[in-house]
């Protein structure tokens, strides 16, 4: 695991921009073999993609050859809703640069059959050859995308219901109305993102300490699903100062230590690994209708089945623990992100945030 | 064929510029699509149409806004439309001019206003005058959102300088309806969209029902209406008062007479139109209007088609002649203001220096604002998506002389660009 830190939150968001724009050059993309890439959204990307929109707008990248497939969207939510995922993306990323609506790909949270949604996401990015990085941020409760503690660590692209917390903490996008909060969200899987050939993950502000600390010094475990990533081959952890909170002085000093010594990732292209571009699709069982998403287009949408089948029911809500109050472990309980320090909210008192963890 | 060559763009992005949403200007991107003419909803066509745009443009950070709209405009480029020409062929010829003439200004789209005149003269023109709808194309320039009718039911005391021995009373609907022509006020040829009339002259009062029941607007103006007449008015229907100040009762502290309609509050009150031209009203006196409500100032420019000849001697309607010396237009052998020469953005420029309004503001009273007296919300006067794609850039830079000062760079009229003042000051250098 490679842990890359930097003093303040825009310095974090700027290496990554300037760390996906060296990896996409390198790369070379064409039409054929366009550059894949997985996407976040919440208020840590947000800054990355402000940077990636002005590296575009100054000519120094072009994400004309890049497609794109995002982590999650909320079920039930129309798509341009201001508070949809797609929105998010159009209004941060998407409109300002020169990609081509046909190479993004975003969980449609709206269609008739969920699971067939799902199954043929993993499907795309089969056929694209596999995501080449995956950009993640990570939630106070150490959650990547909607993972949220608890969840398999084998898991694959389904429908989640939501973490009562993460409710509570989204409902401020939605007029403070808890009813209005979508209930459920389609989420890729932590497998889906362990097999992307590289992972980047955005850690910033005190209220991320705790997870970091987790994913980094803990052992795998799913209440912390970014520990997960400590048996990826190539992840890469972007901290700002006060992520590192948690960390053991030592830890911090060998990661310092260890970026002083070796390459710039940014400059002299991609570690000296030879990492082979081979994908291991994932396996179609996932939904148990019996339509099978063809690879050449798109699947069509069949009207759900009418008559009401809790078998199938179970199988779409997936059966993972999904603690009610897992965010509760720490002082700061707002789940998925609101960066305090990027908005220039109220700073912690460093010790005050110190949680012992049972 | 024709018109084959130089296909315009599809679909343009406008970048990196500021709009006006309600008060304020904000920065936001606008697309928009040369095929249907409209303000695209642009996440849906990126999403489900997988649209892009052709052509992006960065305008570094000056003002897009809607195409302006003149309620009150009497002719241009030395048209008259209130004057018929040997052949409709002709007159129509001379209105294709005006319109594009027009458009360089900023305007895309007004209300042709015709002057008192007799009922044969109205037979005349009006057929020519009517909104030109879906028939209308890019290149044509300004559109016409249907006829201004000026008259003739005015009070003679205040014609202004409209001509006294064609002014009429109506003492019945037909008599107006007999005026103007039948189909210009019925049906699908009706090309009248506005009357202006005095409510105390004949029984005019008494029409106003008529009127808006066949969807005109009836405004008050040249009228020597005391405030009761015209609350009355207002009760009838009346939404709009005509060039208020001017050819009016003016305000006395025991009846504030037709102005008195902005300080009350028993029935709505009515658009206002302002011509703030420097000539007609004192900056003040449009200030105080604006104060008293804010929502329902209209500027217009009441200009004829003098606007942009050289100062001299011109003939007029019905034989006069009339004196122009710089923005100033007066009638011979008279000092009576005969109408104005300025340009709707200077009216714009103006009123933004005098009233204290926002820049946004200031732009909402030649947009936003007429096209809800026209009930055109959301069509006109709006960067809103599936408004039409009329639209003007605007530099909004500081001139030694007046300050502040708005100017037309570009422009759009049903997404498709007609004027781009850079090109046509690199044109005119070659
Ligand atoms: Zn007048």
């Amino acid at each position: 695991m490679r842990v890359i830190i930097r003093e303040t939150a825009l310095e974090a968001s700027e290496y990554i921009a300037d760390y996906i724009i060296s990896r996409i050059k390198a790369f070379k993309p064409t039409e054929d073999q366009p550059f894949v890439l997985g996407l976040p959204t919440g208020s840590s990307p947000e800054v990355i993609y402000k940077t990636l929109v002005q590296r575009h707008r100054a000519g120094e990248i072009s994400f004309r050859n890049v497609v794109t497939f995002n982590m999650d969207e909320y079920v039930g939510l129309p798509r341009d809703h201001p508070q949809s995922y797609h929105s998010f993306m159009y209004k941060h990323f998407f409109s300002h640069i020169d990609i081509s609506p046909q190479n993004i790909n975003i969980l449609d949270g709206n269609a008739s059959d969920l699971a067939a949604e799902c199954a043929s996401f993993e499907a795309k990015i089969a056929r694209c050859g596999g995501i080449e990085l995956f950009l993640g941020g990570v939630g106070p409760d150490g959650h990547i995308a909607f993972n949220e503690p608890g969840s398999s660590l084998s898991s694959r692209t389904r429908v989640k219901t939501l973490a009562y917390d993460t409710i509570l903490a989204n409902s401020r996008f939605f007029g403070g109305d808890v009813d209005k909060v979508p209930r459920m969200s389609l989420t890729v899987g932590i497998q889906t993102i362990m097999e992307a050939r590289e992972v980047v993950i955005v850690a910033t502000g005190a209220h991320k300490a705790l997870a970091v600390e987790k994913g980094l010094e803990g052992g795998v475990n799913h209440m912390w699903t970014l520990s997960a990533l400590q048996l990826h081959q190539h992840p890469l952890i972007v901290c700002d100062r006060d992520a590192t909170l948690e960390l053991k002085v030592k830890t911090v000093r060998y990661f310092e230590a260890i970026e002083q010594s070796g390459t710039d990732a940014r400059t002299q292209g991609p570690p000296l690994v030879y990492r082979p571009r081979t994908y291991v699709p994932a396996p179609m069982g996932a939904s148990k209708t019996n339509q099978q998403p063809t690879p050449a287009s798109t699947p069509p949408r069949v009207p759900k089945d009418l008559r009401i089948n809790t078998q199938l029911n179970q199988t779409l809500d997936d059966e993972e623990l999904t603690p009610d109050s897992m965010s509760s472990r720490m002082v700061d309980s707002a789940i998925s992100g609101l960066d305090s320090t990027l908005k220039g909210d109220l700073m912690f008192d460093r010790m005050g945030t110190r949680v012992i963890s049972h | 064929m024709p018109g084959k060559t130089a296909t315009p763009p599809r679909i343009t992005k406008f970048t990196n510029c500021r709009i006006i949403r309600g008060n304020q200007l904000v920065e936001q991107d606008v697309w928009i699509d040369s095929l249907s003419g409209k303000i695209l909803r642009d996440q849906e066509a990126f999403y489900e149409l997988h649209m892009s745009p052709d052509e992006v443009l960065d305008l570094g950070g000056r003002i897009l806004a809607p195409g302006l709209i003149d309620v009150q405009l009497n002719g241009a480029q030395g048209f008259d439309f209130s004057v018929p020409k040997s052949s409709k062929e002709e007159y129509d010829e001379g209105l294709r001019m005006v319109n594009k003439g027009l458009a360089k200004t900023g305007v895309t789209s007004y209300l042709p206003t015709v002057v008192s005149s007799t009922p044969e003269v109205y037979w005349k023109v009006l057929p020519s005058l009517g909104p030109s709808g879906a028939k209308h194309r890019a290149e044509d320039g300004a559109e016409s959102l249907g006829a201004h009718v000026e008259g003739p039911f005015i009070s003679p005391g205040r014609n202004g300088i409209h001509k006294t021995d064609v002014l009429r009373a109506a003492k019945s609907f037909e008599d107006v309806v007999g005026c103007y022509g039948k189909e210009n006020m019925f049906g699908p040829s009706k090309t009248v969209r506005m009357i202006t009339a005095a409510p105390e002259v004949g029984s005019m009062v008494n029409n106003i029902p008529n009127l808006t029941a066949q969807d005109i607007i009836y405004s008050i103006g040249h009228s020597d209406a005391t405030y009761e007449q015209a609350m009355s008015a207002t009760k009838q229907g009346a939404t709009m008062i005509t060039h208020l100040f001017n050819a009016m009762r003016p305000f006395y502290h025991r009846n504030p007479g037709v102005f008195g309609l902005l300080g009350q509050n028993e029935h709505r009150r009515p658009f206002y139109g302002v011509i703030a031209d420097g000539i007609h009203l004192h900056p003040t006196s449009i200030r105080i209007a604006y104060n008293a409500h804010p929502n329902g100032l209209i500027l217009v420019t009441d200009a004829m088609k003098l606007c942009g000849l050289p100062d001299g001697v011109y003939d007029w309607t019905n034989g006069e002649r009339i004196v122009k010396t710089g923005a100033r237009l007066t009638l011979e052998g008279s000092d009576k203001i005969a109408g104005s020469s300025a340009t709707l953005i200077e009216c714009v420029n103006n009123f933004r220096r005098w009233s204290g309004a926002s820049t946004a503001e200031a732009l909402n009273a030649a947009t936003a604002t007429p096209a809800r007296l026209l009930g055109l919300e959301g069509v006109k006067g709006t960067l809103d998506c599936d408004a039409d794609a009329d639209l003007v850039v605007l530099t909004d830079a500081p001139d030694p002389y007046s300050g502040p000062t708005l100017t037309i760079d570009q422009v759009w009229k049903r997404g498709v660009k007609i004027y781009d003042a850079e090109k046509e000051a690199t044109n005119s250098r070659v």
